[in-house]
């Protein structure tokens, strides 16, 4: 494969006490490319990211990294306390330095610059999810890391914000790699998927982990089925509240 | 040069102003990181630390520093990347520390140690040389929290976020704990031990109204903490009442008109 690898994972094993998290888990994220961890409770879907990462340090395997790779990541909860006063931009600019240009830019990608100047804890779930999945593709990050980014976003706004991962994909060229436990709204969008349950059950493009049979005995053949119902071509937007404009399904 | 520094009265005056300029940034990282409880439990267990400084013969605040530090090491051994400090450990040092203290103390012989001043304060005795090391610690804590501000408001939004993003949150936690044993140690002298986290807490409670970035509410911070310090000097001098509970009082006072003002005015302000 020509395309520019980033980052690879070899036989990532780790244990919490005697309890197996992760069994010797190996893969590879390249550029422009999004991958999709999908996995029922407890798989040990955000340990593998937060390795991946840098948040856990003490696991068994190797990862190897691009030389100055670089990270943005939106974790599964972000509990931003009250008595903290911080706007929306000024979280944009929390760990680096950014222009404003940058991070209207930013913003604008995410269709949440109306948000720039409100304090984050007054943003419902979904719009911090949008501020958040803004604040990872500042200062051309080279793999952006995504916990579950819609945990707390209705269905419709689930779609939009797949799509618009699928976007900033395009727009910023870097790899992605995302956490959810619903293939069938991140298959049109993803280019691998890795299905975890402690081991690597299986890997691959999207239709063929789909077919699979550790996937369908994790998921259920009904699962599988709702991946037809949502190939259908969708052509209308939702905004960030879920209301669709015109609908025009054919 | 320094004659006015003679007079009790102004050594007073420049101690709670040096105190007011580091307990406002101090005391919103505090609040920030819910670590306004560590504050509390380490003035707690500074008695034993003045107890064994002059069981010792040293100076009290050596104690006291060398208390601080052993309990903010092992709290940093024992808290998880995840986990805050634990109420009920912080509760369980901070009185062993307050009872032992107390008993450490009245073991001593007994004119060497006025337990009420290590308790409440006894800022209107403040010496030139409280006045060096109040300074000098100060000087030093403002450096650090210079340098690390971006990485220690990055870790009072989302330790998460900051480690994925290059920040060595443990480092930076840590560093944390020895600067509010640092503080601590010298604020212990104006405010005494009981009454160290009000000035932390207290008026950075009230700068939180109005503020909408976090320096803007260090600012805010430091002017209560300097109306509660004019507020509490002039009835401790007027009435006759000791400073430390004084200054406290005022900040109460300043932080129940600031939420009654804003209601009243501004019912909608969150």
């Amino acid at each position: 494969m020509a395309i520019e690898l980033l980052l690879r994972a070899r036989d990532i094993s780790y244990s919490r006490g005697k309890r197996l998290i992760l069994d010797r888990i190996s893969f590879e994220l390249r550029r422009a490319q999004i991958t999709t961890i999908i996995g029922p409770n407890g798989a040990g879907k955000s340990t593998l990211t937060n390795i991946v990462n840098g948040l856990i340090g003490n696991y068994s395997g190797a990862i190897e990294r691009g030389p100055d790779l670089r990270i943005g990541y939106l974790p599964q909860k972000v509990y931003v306390n009250r008595l903290m006063p911080l706007s929306v931009e000024r979280m944009l600019r929390l760990t680096r330095v950014s222009s404003d240009a940058e991070i209207e830019q930013a913003l604008a990608q995410s269709e949440v610059g109306y948000l720039q100047q409100r304090q984050v804890h007054s943003l419902s779930e979904g719009e911090l999810k949008r501020v958040l999945l803004a604040r990872t593709t500042l200062g051309n990050p080279d793999l952006i890391v995504l916990d579950e980014p819609t945990a707390g976003v209705d269905v419709s706004g689930e779609v939009r914000m797949y799509q618009l991962i699928g976007e900033l994909r395009d727009q910023l060229q870097c790899a992605v790699l995302l956490v959810s436990h619903d293939l069938h709204l991140v298959m049109s969008q993803t280019d691998q998927v890795l299905c975890l349950n402690q081991h690597l059950c299986c890997s691959g493009l999207p239709e063929s982990v789909s077919r699979h049979p550790e996937y369908l005995a994790l998921f259920g053949p009904q699962v599988s089925d709702s991946i037809a119902v949502y190939a259908h071509h969708h052509d209308h937007v939702h905004d960030i509240s879920g209301e669709a404009g015109a609908h025009h399904h054919d | 040069m320094t004659e006015w520094l003679d007079d009790f009265l102004w050594r007073a005056v420049i101690a709670g102003l040096i105190m007011v300029a580091i307990a406002a940034p101090m005391g919103c990282l505090m609040v920030w990181q819910r670590l306004a409880f560590l504050g509390d439990t380490l003035g707690h267990a500074a008695v034993m630390g003045v107890g064994l400084g002059l069981m010792l013969q040293l100076k009290p605040i050596f104690g006291v520093l060398a208390v601080a530090l052993v309990i903010v090491f092992s709290l940093s051994r024992v808290s998880s990347f995840n986990n805050a400090l634990s109420e009920t450990t912080l509760a369980i040092i901070s009185h062993t520390g307050l009872a032992g203290g107390i008993i450490l103390v009245s073991l001593l012989p007994s004119p060497t140690v006025n337990l009420e001043a290590i308790l409440f304060g006894d800022l209107l005795a403040t010496t030139k040389g409280d006045l060096l090391s109040l300074l000098l610690t100060t000087v030093l804590l403002l450096l650090l929290l210079r340098h690390h501000w971006r990485a220690f408001v990055a870790v009072s939004v989302s330790r998460e976020i900051a480690q994925a993003e290059g920040i060595e949150v443990r480092r930076v936690q840590f560093l944390m704990y020895i600067m509010i044993a640092l503080l601590v140690a010298v604020m212990m002298k104006v405010m005494g031990v009981l009454l160290i986290a009000a000035m932390l807490v207290i008026p950075t409670t009230s700068a939180r109204v109005f503020s909408r970035s976090p320096e803007q509410m260090v600012c805010i911070s430091g002017l209560y903490g300097l109306a509660a310090l004019g507020g509490g000097i002039t009835s401790s001098f007027h009435f006759d009442w000791q400073t430390g509970p004084a200054i406290v009082i005022s900040a109460t006072v300043l932080l129940l008109l600031t939420l009654v003002v804003t209601r009243v005015v501004k019912p909608d302000l969150d």
